[in-house]
């Protein structure tokens, strides 16, 4: 459905600003998802921050332009860049198939890894090992990784809490064994426990993060790319990545797709 | 919005499974809660001063905090001393712990209902103490009590919905299920509701016929 809604607004004919008209114009407009912390989120004193704000900041100064931020969310982000209100989108824009159908992307800002965070004292090495009656599983209630676990590991028994601080909580306290996410995402809410936590090597799925570009505006997506290739060469997303998630980015995002595991 | 009630019907078994399990779990904590308020209820006609103190207390708190806080303590807070209570029984503990204060009130108003002059009457007529029991006390207190008990339990059938903060697939949690693999909430919970107001109008139904046939109380449904 939204594919098609995103496909409708794309027969649209509306022409989106090219990197001349940002440059010339002095500001450049990014759509900011600020409900993905720490992706994106709203600080203290209610503005958007967060490690996409942060490279949006670094690559509006290269470009010489300042920064507007829209927020965005994950349903309505596409549409917001098809209908030129942001020049570039990004929020856990995981590059696919279906979406490259609609936009463009530039290279990969960042990854996110949906693997297996258990704790040190368990065997498991790969997904294979979590098919298993004795496997205790713990997961959101309502995410995507409770279908993937039902269609994948059928034997395992799950546990379904409401939040991340209950499944990560439920796993220190020995009431799961294992918990099946992105890991960036869940890797902060470990700090709390004394508990020694492992993630399994072999990640289920890498995804990578990349900014979502009108479809055609290459000169854009190109000037993107630069920027982007010059912020991972000078470790600026690396830091900005430990300084906003609390750990180094779990797959390097500039190194080639790695086979899923399964 | 157009609605799509077929992925969710399809799934009638699954969350009919879920609604069995609301209607044991609270049959389950309503039998405990039972037999902690009739206890309760009783040591606080003639139990000592620090007895009756101690079951005041208890039932100040249970009954002025949320039954969600209550259980999640139990859950959450428990493991960190070493006792890990699983999603069901955290849940059912918390509940009858919840109950037994209530009914403990329920009861002892019931209690408090009795008139010693209906007492004397039947001790004058030579009843033995189980026959004062059986024609006097029950006859009178069931009348007083019952509709607050029955009230009691349909709000407890109801209330197992927050077990599934805590991992217990009943039948809001498999409802919550359904909807996120199917992105049809609001059809998933429509089902739901219809699934309650079936539990609650059979519990009510037959809590009535239960009423009528053992207590004589005159209640109608509608």
């Amino acid at each position: 459905m939204l594919l098609a809604a995103c496909t409708l607004l794309a027969a649209v004919d509306s022409t989106a600003r090219t990197l001349e008209e940002i440059i010339a114009s002095k500001r450049i407009v990014f759509g900011v998802n600020p409900n993905l912390p720490p992706l994106g989120l709203y600080d203290a004193k209610d503005q958007i921050d967060g490690f996409d704000v942060a490279i949006a900041r670094k690559i509006a100064d290269a470009l010489g332009v300042s920064l507007d931020i829209v927020p965005v969310n994950s349903s309505d982000r596409i549409p917001f860049l098809l209908s030129d209100k942001v020049d570039v989108v990004t929020g856990g824009m995981t590059r696919t198939a279906d979406r490259l159908r609609v936009i463009d992307f530039t290279n990969p800002v960042n990854t996110e890894v949906m693997g297996i965070l258990t704790t040190a004292d368990k065997p498991y090495r790969e997904l294979k090992q979590l098919d298993d009656p004795s496997v205790r599983l713990v997961q959101v209630r309502g995410t995507t990784p409770v279908k993937f676990i039902k269609d994948t590991l059928p034997k395992a028994q799950v546990l379904l809490l409401d939040n991340y601080p209950d499944a990560i909580r439920a796993i220190a306290q020995g009431r799961a064994d294992a918990i099946i996410d992105v890991l960036d995402f869940v890797l902060v809410y470990t700090k709390n426990y004394s508990t020694k936590w492992r993630v399994v090597d072999a990640p289920i799925e890498v995804g990578y993060d990349c900014l979502g570009i009108r479809k055609g505006n290459t000169a854009l997506t190109q000037r993107m790319n630069k920027e982007i290739a010059i912020l991972h060469t000078d470790g600026f997303i690396a830091a900005s990545w430990l300084k906003w998630f609390g750990h180094p980015m779990l797959h390097d995002p500039t190194v080639g797709v790695r086979a899923p595991a399964r | 919005m157009p609605l799509h009630f077929g992925p969710i019907l399809e799934q009638w078994p699954y969350l009919l499974g879920g609604a069995w399990l609301s209607l044991k779990m609270a049959v389950l904590a309503f039998t405990g809660g039972m037999l902690i308020g009739l206890t309760c209820a009783a040591l606080l006609q003639f139990a000592p001063l620090y007895l009756r103190r101690l079951i005041t207390s208890y039932v100040t708190f249970a009954t002025n905090t949320p039954q969600l806080v209550q259980i999640y303590f139990l859950f959450f807070g428990l493991p960190e001393v070493g006792v890990v209570l699983p999603p069901l029984g955290a849940a059912l503990v918390g509940m009858t712990f919840n109950a037994g204060a209530y009914l403990c009130e329920i009861l002892r108003a019931g209690i408090l209902s009795l008139r010693s002059a209906e007492l004397e009457a039947a001790e004058v007529l030579g009843f033995s103490r189980i026959q004062v029991v059986r024609y006097v006390m029950i006859p009178h207190v069931m009348k007083v009590m019952f509709p607050s008990l029955s009230n009691q339990f349909i709000i407890m059938t109801l209330g197992t919905s927050m077990a599934s903060v805590f991992g217990v697939e009943e039948l809001t949690g498999r409802a919550e299920n359904l909807g996120a693999e199917t992105y049809l909430s609001v059809e998933a919970f429509s089902v739901a509701a219809v699934l309650y107001l079936t539990l609650s109008l059979v519990a009510t139904f037959m809590l009535i016929a239960h009423g009528r046939l053992m207590y004589r109380i005159k209640a109608r449904l509608l």
